[in-house]
C-alpha cells in the first residue's frame, strides 16, 4: 500500500479586496474617487454580466494602482443595502502626503473626520496615525498612515 | 427572528447554488443576455480604462471588521477553512459609535497580513448578541498563499476534502474557457459563506498593471471592445 503524498496546506496570504453595497453608485463613486483618486477600473452591469442580470446587482471596479480592483461598489437593485454585517474597513495610506492629502480633502469635502483608530483595542504603533470617515451609506472607513519599518 | 433562522436575503439558494456552475459556459451566458443583446442595450463588459496608469493614495487595505453572533464558531471556521491565526481576543469593551452598545473584539491574522480581519460580537444596550443582516457587503476576498491558478484549485480541493461547501466556483473572472464566467478582473476564485453567511472569496492571479500592459501595451479597454 502506498502512502498518501503530503501536500502543503494552503492558506489565505493577505486581505486583497472588498466589495460594499451602496446605495447611489454616482454618489459613491464620487466619493471614493475624489478622497482617495481610486481609479475606476471596470463596471458590470445587467446588461453586460450575465451573473450581475441574475443577481440584480451592478458592480463597479476600482484599483489602488496595482491590482485590477481592491475596492468595489455594489448597488442590489432588488434589496436594500444597511449597516448591520460590517463595523468597519481601513486603507492604508501609501504614504504621509498622501495621508495628510486625506485629511484636506475629507475637509473640504465637508465629511467629518474622527482622530484615532476606529476600535479601541486595536494595535497603535509608534508612529502610526489614523482617522476614520464616513462615506455616503454612513460605512465607517479608517484611514491609517503605517510607520516605515 | 432567532438567530439560527436567520438566512439574509441575498444569499444564494442551495439549490441554485448547484446551477450557477453554467456561467462558465457562453451559450448559457448568452441565453441570460438575450433580452440586452435584441434591445441592443447590452455592451462590452470588458474593462474599459484599466490600467488607468496612475498610482491612488491608498497602497492597500488595512483591517476589516465584520459582526459574526458567536466569536468562537466564527474563529474556528476561519481558522479551520482559510488558515488564519488567532491573534488574541480582547475583553468587552464600548462600541466605536453606538451609545450604549458593546463589542468584543477577536483579531485574527493572515500568513503575511497581521491582524487583518476582526471578528465582532455587538451586544446591545440588554446584552443581547445581534444577528449580522448580511446587507453590508457583498464579499470579502482573501489572496492566497502562491497567488496562481494552480494554488486556488488545490485550495478549492483541499476544502471540499475538508468538508467545506462552496457557494460558487472555481470560476476564473475573465471570458477565457474553461473556468471564465465572463466577469472581470482574470482572478481565480472560489466562494463560501461563513457561519453568519458573509461571502467570503478565496482567490488568486488577479489581473495587474503589469501584465495588462504586457498583453496590450497602452490601448485602454475602449479601444478593444
Amino acid at each position: 500500500m502506498t502512502e498518501p503524498v503530503a501536500t502543503e496546506r494552503i492558506s489565505a496570504a493577505k486581505l486583497q479586496h472588498h466589495v460594499i453595497y451602496v446605495s447611489d453608485l454616482e454618489k459613491s463613486k464620487d466619493f471614493y474617487m475624489r478622497l482617495f483618486d481610486l481609479q475606476f477600473s471596470a463596471l458590470n452591469h445587467p446588461d453586460s454580466s450575465a451573473a450581475m442580470r441574475l443577481s440584480h446587482q451592478e458592480m463597479h471596479f476600482f484599483s489602488f494602482g496595482f491590482y485590477h480592483h481592491d475596492i468595489c461598489l455594489v448597488k442590489h437593485h432588488k434589496l436594500e443595502m444597511d449597516n448591520g454585517s460590517m463595523m468597519h474597513f481601513s486603507l492604508v495610506a501609501r504614504d504621509g502626503a498622501a495621508f495628510d492629502d486625506i485629511r484636506r480633502r475629507a475637509d473640504a469635502m465637508a465629511v467629518a473626520a474622527r482622530d484615532g483608530r476606529m476600535i479601541a483595542s486595536a494595535k497603535t504603533a509608534p508612529g502610526q496615525r489614523a482617522f476614520c470617515v464616513r462615506d455616503p451609506d454612513r460605512h465607517w472607513i479608517e484611514i491609517t498612515l503605517e510607520p516605515k519599518p | 427572528m432567532t438567530a439560527a433562522s436567520y438566512v439574509p436575503p441575498n444569499v444564494l439558494p442551495p439549490f441554485l447554488q448547484r446551477f450557477a456552475g453554467l456561467l462558465k459556459r457562453q451559450w448559457f451566458r448568452e441565453l441570460v443576455l438575450a433580452v440586452p443583446t435584441i434591445s441592443r442595450r447590452r455592451f462590452s463588459n470588458k474593462t474599459e480604462d484599466y490600467g488607468v496608469f496612475k498610482s491612488s493614495r491608498i497602497a492597500g487595505i488595512g483591517q476589516l471588521s465584520i459582526y459574526v453572533q458567536d466569536i468562537a464558531r466564527s474563529r474556528s471556521w476561519y481558522e479551520s477553512l482559510a488558515g488564519l491565526r488567532h491573534s488574541r481576543t480582547c475583553e468587552e469593551e464600548p462600541h466605536p459609535f453606538k451609545q450604549g452598545w458593546r463589542i468584543r473584539c477577536c483579531y485574527m491574522s493572515a500568513s503575511e497580513h497581521e491582524e487583518c480581519l476582526v471578528l465582532v460580537e455587538e451586544r446591545d444596550p440588554d446584552g443581547k448578541v445581534t444577528v449580522p443582516s448580511g446587507m453590508s457587503f457583498f464579499h470579502m476576498a482573501f489572496e492566497l498563499q502562491g497567488n496562481r491558478l494552480e494554488d486556488v484549485m488545490a485550495f478549492a480541493d483541499q476544502a471540499k476534502r475538508a468538508g467545506f461547501k462552496r457557494n460558487y466556483g472555481p470560476v476564473r473572472h475573465n471570458g477565457e474557457p474553461p473556468l471564465g464566467d465572463g466577469e472581470t478582473g482574470g482572478n481565480v476564485a472560489c466562494y463560501f459563506y461563513d457561519p453568519d453567511y458573509n461571502n467570503v472569496e478565496f482567490c488568486g492571479a488577479m489581473d495587474t498593471i503589469e501584465n495588462y500592459r504586457a498583453r496590450y501595451g497602452e490601448t485602454r479597454g475602449s479601444a478593444r471592445a
